[in-house]
């Protein structure tokens, strides 16, 4: 089936604020893609205790980071559809990979993977996306967790694809008592890139750890839409961006903790920090607190700039060049961050894209 | 167990809630027509320019959609809301003119006793009119200028002034609310500063809205030359009836090179109000604006002065503190261009929210792609007193070039358990240690206030303390 259109008004801001500022949501244009079902094999073998499962998702209407519309595109134009289980009790470290390919054969995919994690148990799940060099591909995924009583989801997603890519990660997560949502996406490739992750953390004491590094250069887009909804007692949150921008890029950056009212004794943290090496970028950030409970505690703090001048003249004078000390900068930004993958061939792809990437600073010197 | 809660008591609006007998020599109909906005040109005697504009700005007002964000605007019905109300009295320069009840009211505000301690000037509008200007003689003979808006508008030596400057920063197409203002505005202040003349003790205006159903839409319009000092203070209060009143005023405020302004709002409306209100700077070549802003009424607000950093080593400073109790839905905050290299910005708010109010802290900046060097601080601390309440953070930035320093730090919470424990270990009651944290929260924002109106605010955040607090 060829499609041809523009995902309107996706990544909204729970509560919108002035128009004049566009932050409110964003449109993502899908383009030409035909999607036919994916050609290959992107699942690693299973380990054990984790099963592909019959079943249904637990919660059908569990929310998403980008919203509905983008949910039933990949719904609509599946063309991968994969769903998870761990049995109650297992806890397994060995993750699970799914490595995507863009190239002629599969130049649009849309992925449906739906993981749940029964009571005490734990699953890692790890995602990439790369493309053949110079190839203009689609992807679009829709990825749903479900933690039950104590079970543990990390979810890892890699998006290395290549420059003229248009990409988009729908994410819903929903925990029970005691699960831990825990999810690092690294937003590295791609024209335009898109991500939302909605989290409901239902049950007391469920959490969500959720760490993000991104990277813009050329005149390429990220947008971002993160949701932590505390809906359970003694439940908590903790959201962390860092990235870099270079050349004409620019993104955007949406984190909402939500505060429902009854969610007694919750903490929700959120950070940013976004690093600038070029004066025609565009960075924005809109990073709410909703509150409807007092007895909570919320914080975000951001901080936007260039390299600090004392930073960067300490390490030159520990003999290092500008462009050297900048991409130390930077690694020491992703690095605690990458380290965190749990798959060396994919931590260090990343660090090399980046590092690749950061060539293009030599030219700016 | 159940833990048993301050109480925080609302603020006493005695002084503010006596109404005065509605004794209007001229109000017109309920609604917005172009007979009804051409009945205040004639009532008015605007010039020509002026009943063009008031009519354009109802056509931009019929044509823009009400914000599709924000509190509700439902219970605000335009078709009932008597946009001119003047009061039975001409201006006056002696309070001993003013007629007994308006006078009274402004005694009951302690206006005329502050003109007398600490105000270089005073300006106090009644409904739709103002009804008493005064400035000292020695201020006056600085060459500062400081009057009604229509007596500007109709001088000829000021008129070319005003013209030039009326609604050119807060154009009629900028929302709706202001594109109303531009229709039906009355009243408000002008003011001139003359290159490098410091006034050095503030002038004020207070506002007072006393008809039910009724707006007010003063403009202010304060021009201040270059290298020139001034602290202006607004003041507005109106009694609590049961139908909506409206107040969609427009501040403008041009700051030139070097220039500084103090711009202090203590704003106690009535909880009947919707207080739309539209104030902007724009602030050239290392001038300085700094906002200081107390919202404690009104039923609905829509408030964010805005200060637009056109010229180079300009600055602006806003401190605000929002207070939202029972009923009250406060959508408060600031915003700020950064639209030339090395321009400052600082912003530091409080919001405080009880008693199922609603307090939204809601702010932008933007940093333009040539204002390379700039620097901005934004600090919210928004404390919750119930569960009953409710308290948003809504900030944006925009940065569009890499040589900024931009930081942004928001906190929610309630009073900390663990301060008071260490309060109450001192040997301090429990009910004194809340109100000791209370008030220290609102400290730094009071200290901005002038003096009279710190002893109103700490009236307003007056404590009551009851029982033990789990």
């Amino acid at each position: 089936m060829t499609m041809n259109f523009a995902l309107k008004n996706v990544n909204a801001l729970p509560t919108p604020t002035w128009n004049r500022l566009g932050i409110n949501d964003t449109n993502l244009e899908v383009g030409d893609a035909v999607f036919a079902p994916y050609s290959s094999n992107p699942l690693s073998a299973l380990p054990d205790g984790v099963s592909v499962s019959p079943l249904p998702f637990p919660k059908a209407d569990t929310e998403t980071g980008m919203g509905r519309d983008a949910a039933d595109f990949v719904l609509a134009n599946r063309t991968y559809g994969l769903s998870l289980r761990t049995e109650a009790g297992i806890r397994v470290a060995e993750p699970v990979k799914l490595e995507f390919r863009l190239d002629g054969e599969n130049p649009a995919l849309a992925d449906a993977v739906d993981i749940s994690a029964e009571e005490n148990s734990e699953i890692t799940v790890v995602m990439s996306y790369r493309s053949d060099a110079g190839f203009t591909g689609f992807h679009g995924g829709l990825t749903r967790l479900y933690a039950e009583k104590g079970a543990v989801i990390h979810l890892v997603q890699v998006q290395l694809l290549g420059e003229t890519c248009t990409h988009f990660d729908n994410v819903g997560a929903f925990a029970e008592e005691g699960g831990t949502i825990d999810i690092i996406q690294t937003e590295i490739g791609g024209k335009a890139a898109a991500s939302g992750v909605k989290t409901r953390l239902d049950g007391e004491k469920s959490s969500l750890i959720m760490d993000t590094i991104y990277f813009g250069d050329g005149n390429r887009s990220v947008d971002m839409n993160y949701v932590a909804e505390h809906i359970g007692r003694k439940t908590k949150s903790e959201i962390h961006v860092t990235g870099a921008l270079l050349d004409e890029s620019e993104k955007t950056f949406r984190g909402t903790i939500d505060f429902v009212r009854g969610s007694k004794r919750a903490v929700g943290h959120e950070s940013e920090y976004n690093l600038l090496f070029s004066p025609k970028v565009r960075n924005r950030t809109a990073p709410l607190i909703l509150c409807a409970e007092d007895d909570v505690e919320g914080q975000h703090a951001a901080s936007t700039g260039k390299i600090g001048e004392n930073t960067l003249f300490y390490l030159m004078s520990r003999g290092l060049s500008e462009l050297e000390a900048k991409k130390l900068m930077i690694e020491a930004q992703f690095r605690p961050v990458t380290d965190r993958i749990p798959d060396e061939s994919l931590r260090s792809a990343v660090m090399e894209t980046v590092q690749g990437r950061l060539s293009g600073l030599e030219s700016m010197e | 167990m159940d833990k048993k809660k301050t109480a925080v008591q609302d603020i006493d609006r005695t002084v503010y809630d006596i109404k005065d007998k509605v004794d209007a020599s001229y109000q017109v109909e309920g609604g917005l027509t172009p007979k009804i906005v051409s009945e205040i040109s004639d009532q008015k005697d605007d010039p020509v320019w002026m009943r063009e504009f008031r009519q354009k700005s109802l056509a931009i007002y019929n044509k823009i959609p009400e914000p599709n964000w924000g509190p509700s605007l439902d219970g605000l019905d335009m078709s009932r809301i008597i946009t001119y109300i003047r009061p039975k009295t001409p201006m006056r320069g002696n309070w001993a003119q003013v007629p007994d009840d308006i006078k009274n009211t402004f005694e009951r505000l302690g206006i005329p006793e502050a003109e007398r301690k600490s105000l270089a000037g005073v300006g106090a509008q009644y409904d739709s009119e103002i009804v008493y200007h005064n400035v000292r003689e020695e201020v006056k003979r600085q060459g500062v200028v400081y009057t009604d808006m229509e007596s500007a508008i109709r001088d000829p030596k000021l008129a070319p002034m005003v013209r030039k400057h009326f609604m050119k920063l807060v154009p009629p197409t900028d929302h709706k609310f202001v594109a109303l203002h531009g229709a039906v505005w009355s009243g408000g202040s002008f003011v001139y500063v003359p290159p490098h003349v410091k006034v050095d003790i503030p002038l004020q205006s207070y506002f007072r809205l006393n008809a039910p159903g009724a707006g007010q839409f003063e403009h202010t319009l304060i021009i201040l030359g270059e290298g020139a000092d001034l602290h202006f203070i607004e003041g507005c209060s109106a009694p609590k009836y049961n139908v909506a009143n409206l107040h969609a005023g427009c501040v403008e405020l041009y700051v030139a090179k070097n220039a500084r302004l103090r711009y202090s709002t203590i704003e106690n409306w009535s909880k009947n109000m919707y207080n739309l209100n539209t104030k902007r700077a724009l602030v050239e070549e290392g001038g300085t604006v700094e906002w200081v802003s107390g919202s404690f009424g009104s039923h609905v607000s829509y408030l964010y002065p805005m200060s637009i950093l056109k010229g180079e080593n300009s600055r602006m400073e806003f401190t605000g503190i929002t207070f939202a109790g029972k009923g009250q839905n406060l959508d408060t905050g600031a915003k700020v261009v950064h639209a030339a290299p090395h321009t400052y910005s600082n912003i530091n708010t409080k919001s405080i929210s009880k008693d199922g109010g609603v307090c939204t802290y809601r702010s932008s900046v933007e940093i333009l792609p040539e204002a390379y060097g700039c620097r901005s601080n934004v600090n919210c601390e928004s404390l919750m007193l119930d569960d009953q309440s409710r308290s948003d953070t809504i900030p944006v930035m925009d940065i569009r070039n890499d040589d900024v320093d931009v930081g942004h730090e928001a906190k929610i919470g309630r009073i900390s358990d663990d301060a008071i424990f260490y309060l109450m270990s001192r040997g301090i009651s429990e009910a004194d240690a809340k109100a000791m944290i209370v008030t220290g929260f609102a400290e730094p924002i009071a200290k901005e206030l002038p003096v009279e109106y710190a002893v109103e605010m700490n009236n307003l955040i007056k404590l009551e303390m009851e029982g033990a607090i789990g």
